[in-house]
């Protein structure tokens, strides 16, 4: 959703094994108090404009069940999260139920792991569940890991959007289709 | 909005209940719902979400947190101070003037990369001081307020002040400009002034007279002044009035050198100033991101945004020379040079900035007056006669002096405005389209192109319309074994251009590094699919515009009125002949390049990646495919038929690389013969050298497809495939951004 920071320069150097076999949970809004600064440090980490409390909330509260977390199985901690939306998305012709995955990160030092690919197919396979005809997201066209995981995954991108952050910098639209939706050539904004 | 009142903190501790204010005006009854708002909000679990429906994920990354530094611009560190304190009183040396206005240049070069205001030209408290209050009139229009009368202002103030007060008038009309023709806000540019004013109400000759003055108190100080310091000041002070100047003749959209003079002076001047940026003495002080919170304005504090002096001097650089450039639009010659024109000042990279971009867009259209002197309908009828219908009757001005209902001149003058009414706009936004930023131009033209299909559907109607008054005979098309046809000049005009913008969206999509290594295979067989329509269509509009004058000679034997259409030397052959060989290489190329791909991804050697979701046929139809889902001419292909012909399975891989090598080759052949065209016959008059280019990147690569194919080959012959790696570059790492060529790498032990 928002454009990353530049990484810094420590961020990949120090890889870690994983301490176990991970737990990956569905979150809840029992959970708020346990993981909500939590997910809120892992992913402002790696952001370079900070969201305010009302942008996690208005996902968790909503979508909670769209949410998955990747814990720590030693102390339960939070190591990785996929947050996302699913709605009626009306600007085409015909109406289409869209997913859109808003935020996912994983801790630096467990990179590398499928811990991301294994919360993203999570989180597309619940949206699938619920019958949604595309899934939809933006990433920053420097996000190499970023993209390179979406498109393995099946996203082909769309189109590029100019200076889409504040920082300047463009993305891409990455769209995964689930259904044929019947439908004129009308592209969505 | 005012969020945060700094006066009243901190009235009250955090744990403390703050006193109801007190609220009395006239009609407002009062009510304290505190304890209300308590005992609702107490049956919520902290952190639930309380929102309407229409609280959108837009207002939800609106909203701030209070007391976050990185939100709340009024949230200060101990001891720090609200404003900033930096005193535009105090006396300034000559190089921190320099220094000053050369931060002022890096300021403004970033604003006109996209940047806003608030975190660019605004951050000066100079210019702060300057606008904050508005100025009316000259004698406000200053950082030092409230100057004892009849005092004299310091030199170095006048100096400073003159080039301020140039500086934001300038702004004012970039600004201007840009809101006045198609941009997207935010994306290119923002014009937001946050409430402040750039000067609009003061006079521009009053302020180039202030800033003669300011030269004349350098030239004054020549004692004290070292004769660099003064030049160096005095350049400065120069680049400003260029700058109006500039402004103020585009303005005029009349003869292009005259236009040119004062982006060649700037051009000049700005190469000293370059040169003296090292007598400037910075002065970060006179800067304060603090100043943002005095602007109005929703948004959270942001960093400046302070280019180094090396970008801003290339960005300056650019666009001064971009300025000279643009105003050869204005040397009209025919409707595809000038497409030619915009395409290929647009294609450059970097782009031009977004106010040149403007300007473009200004001489083209303001006021509905393209390049200041056509009328929509000559440009339109310029382009029907170059493309379809040469000096055809149609086109004939002196039609819509038949006054009578019957006269078949007369219905084809009122059917030829109808399609005028309705093609003009749709034509008229290609060349805006090109004007905008390069992911626009795709997006546009997608959008743009059901446009096109259903102009087609309604031009076609008219032709037969048409075809009736002319008693025009129907050909056999194609000539051996064809069918009876009509020349249906409109809609064959509408479709060359629903073609190319077809071809156009493809090749943007390359440019713009959409498509996957694995779909470039796909890409480039259906950017030749495209091509080939199009030569077809050119083909077909060749034939019987060749035979155009017999067919209406018919007409003005019947009506001794018309005048015949003269030579049998059409006046759209050699646009048409151009457009045929450019089709033919394109077509030649893409195939090439699909044949190769095809056979990379035959030998492992570009992979598609795994792709757990979905399937082929959804990512063809849903998303790779579905801008041209909705055309019906050419058809989209199914899924199938695409896969099959892309696969090229009954070809061998050595022959698939043979016939890709010869491809390219062909293609070669057709672009250098294209390099040779002069500038009239390649409809690039007034962009030859650019358009060139263009030709000659395509060449090489060409040129690389073939080595590309052929060493290729001997890989596979020799079978080496595993000692090979291929590397797909990005577009701006290729010879030409519409061509990507692989490389074909030897791996090294
Ligand atoms: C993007 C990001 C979420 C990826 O997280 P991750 O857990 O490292 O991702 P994965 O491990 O699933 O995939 C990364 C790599 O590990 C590899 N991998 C996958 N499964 C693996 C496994 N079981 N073992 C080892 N490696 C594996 C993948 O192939 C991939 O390699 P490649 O991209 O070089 O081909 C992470 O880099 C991140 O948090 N970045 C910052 C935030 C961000 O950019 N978010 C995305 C905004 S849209």
């Amino acid at each position: 959703m928002a454009a990353t920071k530049e990484p810094n320069a420590d961020s990949e150097v120090h890889k870690t094994s994983l301490p176990g076999e991970l737990q990956y949970i569905q979150y809840q809004h029992s959970l708020e108090a346990q993981y909500l600064p939590a997910i809120r440090s892992l992913i402002s980490k790696d952001l370079s404009e900070p969201y305010s409390i009302y942008v996690y909330r208005y996902f968790l509260c909503q979508w909670g069940h769209l949410c998955y977390m990747a814990l720590n199985p030693t102390d339960s901690s939070l190591i990785g999260v996929v947050i996302c939306k699913l709605e009626m998305h009306s600007s085409h012709s015909t109406p289409t139920l869209r997913g859109y995955i808003a935020m996912l990160a994983v801790s630096s030092q467990y990179r590398g792991h499928g811990i991301a690919t294994k919360l993203v197919r999570m989180a597309i396979d619940a949206m699938a569940e619920r019958n949604a005809d595309e899934i939809v997201l933006e990433t920053e066209e420097t996000n190499i890991p970023a993209m390179r995981l979406y498109e393995r995954l099946g996203f082909l991108r769309s189109k590029k959007l100019h200076r889409y952050y504040l920082n300047g910098n463009s993305a891409y639209r990455l769209v995964l289709p689930l259904k044929a939706v019947d439908e004129s050539a009308e592209e969505s904004e | 909005m005012e969020y945060y009142n700094p006066n009243s903190y901190p009235a009250f501790s955090a744990f403390e209940e703050p006193p109801p204010p007190a609220i009395s005006s006239e009609g407002i009854i009062a009510e304290d719902i505190t304890k209300r708002f308590r005992s609702a909000a107490s049956t919520l679990e902290p952190g639930e979400l309380v929102k309407d429906g229409y609280f959108s994920l837009f207002e939800s990354v609106g909203a701030l947190e209070i007391m976050d530094p990185k939100m709340d611009s009024g949230c200060l560190a101990p001891g720090e101070s609200l404003y900033e304190d930096y005193d535009v009183t105090r006396p300034l040396l000559p190089s921190e003037v320099i220094g000053i206005i050369d931060q002022l240049l890096s300021f403004e070069v970033a604003w006109h990369l996209g940047y806003p205001l608030s975190q660019t030209l605004f951050t000066s408290v100079y210019i702060e001081k300057m606008v904050q209050l508005s100025p009316q009139n000259l004698e406000d229009a200053d950082f030092i307020k409230d100057r004892p009368a009849g005092s004299p202002r310091d030199p170095m103030h006048t100096v400073l002040r003159a080039y301020c007060l140039g500086l934001l008038k300038s702004c004012h009309y970039v600004n201007e400009r840009i809101k006045q023709e198609h941009s997207y806000e935010e994306e290119d540019f923002v014009t937001n002034t946050y409430s402040r004013s750039l000067l609009e109400n003061l006079d521009r000759d009053m302020i180039r007279e202030e800033i003669m003055a300011a030269r004349k108190v350098i030239d004054d100080m020549k004692g004290e002044l070292t004769d660099e310091v003064a030049h160096a000041l005095g350049f400065r002070l120069e680049l400003r009035t260029a700058f109006l100047r500039a402004i103020e003749l585009s303005e005029l959209r009349t003869n292009s050198d005259s236009l040119s003079v004062p982006w060649y002076q700037m051009q000049g001047v700005w190469e000293s100033i370059n040169k003296s940026r090292s007598l400037g003495t910075p002065v970060p002080d006179a800067f304060s991101a603090k100043i943002q919170r005095r602007l109005a304005s929703t948004m959270p504090p942001r960093p400046i945004v302070q280019p180094t002096p090396e970008e801003a001097h290339e960005n300056f650089k650019r666009m001064i020379a971009d300025g000279i450039r643009v105003v050869n639009v204005l040397n009209y010659s025919d409707s595809q040079s000038l497409l030619n024109f915009v395409m290929t000042f647009q294609a450059q990279r970097p782009q031009p900035l977004v106010y040149i971009r403007s300007l473009l867009q200004s001489f083209l259209f303001h006021e509905m007056v393209i390049l200041g002197r056509l009328s929509i309908r000559q440009i339109l009828g310029d382009d029907l006669s170059i493309t379809v219908l040469g000096r055809s009757v149609l086109l004939d001005p002196a039609n819509d002096e038949i006054e009578a209902p019957q006269h078949p001149l007369f219905v084809i003058s009122q059917q030829m405005e109808l399609f005028r009414q309705r093609a003009a706009q749709s034509y008229l936004d290609i060349f805006r389209t090109f004007c905008q930023n390069r992911c626009r131009v795709r997006r546009t033209m997608f959008h743009a192109l059901l446009d096109w299909e259903s102009m087609q559907i309604d031009a076609q109607e008219l032709d037969s319309r048409l075809q009736l008054q002319l008693k025009e005979k129907p050909l056999i098309y194609p000539p051996t074994n064809g069918v009876e046809s009509y020349s249906l000049p409109l809609s064959s005009w509408t479709y060359l251009y629903k073609l190319r913008l077809m071809e156009w969206t493809v090749q943007l999509g390359f440019e713009l590094d959409i498509y996957h290594p694995d779909e470039l295979a796909g890409m480039y067989w259906y950017l030749g699919y495209l091509a080939r329509t199009r030569a077809a269509h050119v083909e077909r509009v060749q034939f019987f515009a060749a035979r155009r004058a017999e067919s209406e000679h018919n007409m003005s034997k019947t009506y001794t009125s018309l005048r015949p259409s003269q030579s049998q030397n059409y006046r759209s052959k050699p646009y048409l002949d151009l457009a045929a060989l450019e089709t033919a290489y394109t077509s030649d190329l893409a195939d090439a390049l699909s044949w190769l791909y095809a056979a990379l991804l035959r030998l492992g050697l570009v992979r598609p990646p795994p792709r757990p979701y979905s399937t082929e046929a959804l990512r063809y139809h849903q998303v790779r495919m579905k801008p041209f889902a909705g055309i019906g001419l050419p058809e989209l292909p199914s899924h199938e038929a695409f896969a099959r012909v892309v696969a090229q399975e009954g070809t061998s891989t050595p022959m698939l690389l043979e016939q890709a090598a010869r491809a390219a080759k062909d293609a070669r052949g057709k672009l250098e013969g294209m390099a040779k065209l002069k500038e009239k016959e390649a409809f690039a008059v007034g962009c030859h050298e650019a358009w060139l280019k263009g030709v000659k990147n395509a060449t090489r690569a060409a040129i690389a497809t073939v080595v590309a194919a052929t060493s290729l080959g001997k890989v596979v012959q020799e079978k080496r495939e595993g000692r090979v790696t291929v590397e797909v570059p990005k577009a701006e790492k290729a010879y030409h951004e519409w061509w990507i060529v692989p490389r074909v790498v030897e791996v090294r032990d």
